[in-house]
């Protein structure tokens, strides 16, 4: 009889519970906080319809018998599965409200991708202002997970009014193309579904990734056919001048180059056609069938389970009021498998948690921070002030570091759930080395191959924001997250106008001139940094990639869960990892 | 008779209820402020108030009974 187990089942298989069941009294007295979190995902959902409609009305398309890309990503895309990103990102503040690029992770015929298209109903999909930025952000992620890149190709090219906003300089819309050679380079395989007209920078976008398929009416070229004036030697346009102009149009008769039957039937650069949309996205699954991709039970070290607490829960826990404390381990509860969770060194750094936990039982690694007050901590105050949770001190800033270091020795993908208000300040901080200890926290980061998540659940401020793996850590971070309770901002605005205009108030005061133009100017400001820093306006500057609603997070970290275990570039063999044993000691 | 007690020092914020008040277990009933974070002081068994020992604004130090519950 032949016996099978999971890895390192002592360790793994039964790993202590955390969190406890929300009592009677207090889900009565948090209904006033999933109001306020419902406001803030109302105002989340009016974008994003605001989003999905921009352009022309997809009625439009489909009286053409088209799809728009929501119906191609909705026909391709595994039930359930779609986490999407960048939704309502636009950071060039477009008049078409968006980027003119839909994308996401999903599972396709059971296989995680990473996926994006160019949303058809704005300008056919033409290159628009902040759309490189969102693309390079999508390419940079399918890198850092390893898993395919599927792209939707509908591009006509520079929306030639803005070209200025588009064509030139370092991260412009001509940086894919090198993006996905560096992809292909690597092993990473692009495959390109393609549609319409796409000419110029559509061609490049067209031809660029590794297997292409297209529909029957596309086409890819160098440049389009509707150039058909030339070069206009008086430099201006008259009268004269669009009278050819109107001529040379009304008897073009010229096909648009690059079509199914050059690509297809000459150059054999497509490898399928398809008479139907739908068909090309057939295509597609059928390759995605053949595409890298480990069985899970490879990496699992336990079943998958959902939390034993509900994730409906969270909207109960984590206070609409960021001043108010919470217990970041009852949050912790509602992600993990099981609701289990392995500390690694509880007793020291107490502001912060570090540990292993499951995920769909892949074991992952979870850093976060604790609230409240902390009596007595840190040392180095020696009682001088307690500790504040969401600070950092000396202590918690050396556990995340040898925590990371020792993820990256295992292998254990890490997720990161900010509430952070900064790092300790002052000659006492500065003693205890906490400028250095960040940036540590940092070279450890930068020094590990991992790929890791952040979720901003409620404040990431100052420095901290960055060293807890914040989008900032370019190569590791693969996404990050907001919630509806998400503030993002150098410092709270009342801080920043006191540090900004105090001195004024002396001086006025001292002249004995009226203080109510400078008050002015200081609520102004708070005012400002409100406006700036509100789940909304973090998802359209780029400062976090989703807002996500709370029941939602597990679902995210699910997808980056099994993105990474997947096809991973290293593996740690689980009964060699260290991690575990350290913490049983 | 359960005596609610600071759990840290800071200063008394609000107080939510009154003396004579009903109250049940996990209820709001005073929130201090401290380090510019509130700490919410909630009731850890259900009864009446009888005493309320601060007004809002009171210094209170870790420890300190802030009111009484039969």
């Amino acid at each position: 009889m032949s016996r099978k187990q999971t890895p390192l089942r002592p360790y793994f298989e039964k790993m202590p519970e955390i969190g406890k069941p929300l009592r009677e009294g207090e889900v009565r007295r948090s209904q006033a906080n999933v109001e306020l979190i419902r406001e803030q995902e109302e105002i989340i959902a009016r974008e994003l319809e605001r989003v999905k409609n921009a352009g022309i009305p997809a009625e439009k398309v489909h009286s053409r018998g088209g799809m728009t890309i929501y119906d191609r990503l909705d026909y391709l895309v595994d039930e359930g599965t779609w986490c999407p990103l960048h939704s309502l990102y636009n950071p060039a503040n477009n008049e078409e409200g968006c980027t003119g690029v839909v994308n996401g992770i999903g599972k396709i015929e059971g296989k995680w991708a990473v996926i994006i298209g160019f949303d058809n109903k704005v300008m056919a999909g033409a290159w628009i202002a902040g759309q490189s930025e969102n693309i390079l952000m999508v390419t940079d992620m399918a890198k850092r997970l390893n898993v395919p890149l599927v792209w939707l190709t509908n591009c006509s090219g520079v929306k030639l009014m803005e070209q200025e906003t588009v064509y030139a300089g370092r991260r412009s819309s001509g940086a894919p193309f090198y993006r996905h050679a560096d992809l292909n380079h690597l092993g990473i395989p692009i495959l390109n579904g393609i549609y319409g007209t796409n000419p110029a920078g559509g061609g490049y976008q067209g031809i660029s990734p590794t297997i292409l398929l297209a529909h029957e009416g596309a086409n890819i070229a160098v440049g389009g056919a509707g150039i058909v004036g030339g070069m206009n030697p008086k430099g201006y346009i008259d009268e004269e001048a669009a009278r050819a102009l109107i001529e040379g149009t009304r008897n073009f008769k010229g096909k648009v180059p690059g079509r199914v039957e050059t690509h297809f039937d000459q150059t054999a650069y497509f490898r399928e056609v398809h008479d139907t949309e739908q068909g090309v996205l057939d295509g597609i699954k059928d390759y995605m069938r053949k595409m890298p991709a480990y069985d899970p039970t490879v990496f699992r070290v336990a079943e998958p389970a959902a939390p034993k607490l509900p994730v409906e829960d969270l909207n109960l826990i984590l206070p609409a009021n960021q001043k108010r404390p919470y217990d970041a381990i009852q949050i912790l509860a509602r992600l993990t498998d099981n609701s289990e969770f392995m500390e690694y060194r509880p007793d020291y750094g107490r502001e912060v948690f570090t540990g292993i936990a499951k995920i769909d039982g892949f074991p992952v690694a979870f850093i976060g921070n604790r609230q409240g007050i902390f009596p007595g901590y840190p040392d180095y105050a020696e009682g001088a002030y307690p500790g504040v949770g969401g600070k950092h001190y000396r202590e918690g800033l050396i556990k995340q570091g040898e925590f990371v270091t020792l993820c990256g020795r295992d292998n254990l993908p890490i997720i990161w759930l900010q509430d952070t208000t900064g790092i300790d300040v002052g000659d006492l901080a500065e003693e205890a080395e906490l400028l250095a200890l960040g940036q540590s926290l940092v070279y450890s980061i930068e020094q590990t191959e991992l790929s890791m998540m952040c979720v901003v659940l409620r404040k990431g401020t100052a420095a901290a924001h960055y060293i807890m793996c914040g989008p900032q850590a370019n190569n590791n971070n693969a996404f990050t997250l907001g919630t509806p309770l998400t503030e993002i901002y150098v410092m709270h605005g009342e801080t920043a106008a006191a540090a900004s205009y105090a001195r004024r108030l002396v001086k006025e005061e001292d002249a004995g001139n009226d203080l109510a133009p400078t008050l002015e100017k200081m609520n102004r400001m708070i005012q400002d940094y409100q406006e700036k820093s509100r789940p909304a306006y973090c998802a359209i500057s780029g400062f976090v990639d989703e807002i996500v609603s709370l029941p939602e997070l597990r679902r995210y970290i699910q997808a980056f869960t099994g993105a990474n275990y997947q096809n991973p570039k290293s593996i740690t063999p689980i009964h060699q990892m260290l991690l575990p044993r350290i913490i049983r000691g | 008779m359960a005596e609610l007690i600071a759990p840290i020092a800071g200063n008394v914020w609000k107080i939510l209820v009154a003396e004579g008040d009903k109250v049940e277990l996990d209820d709001e009933m005073i929130i201090l402020e401290a380090l510019k974070m509130e700490t919410p002081i909630y009731c850890d068994e259900g009864g009446t108030v009888t005493a309320i020992k601060v007004k809002e604004g009171d210094a209170v130090n870790e420890g300190d009974v802030l009111a009484v519950i039969d």
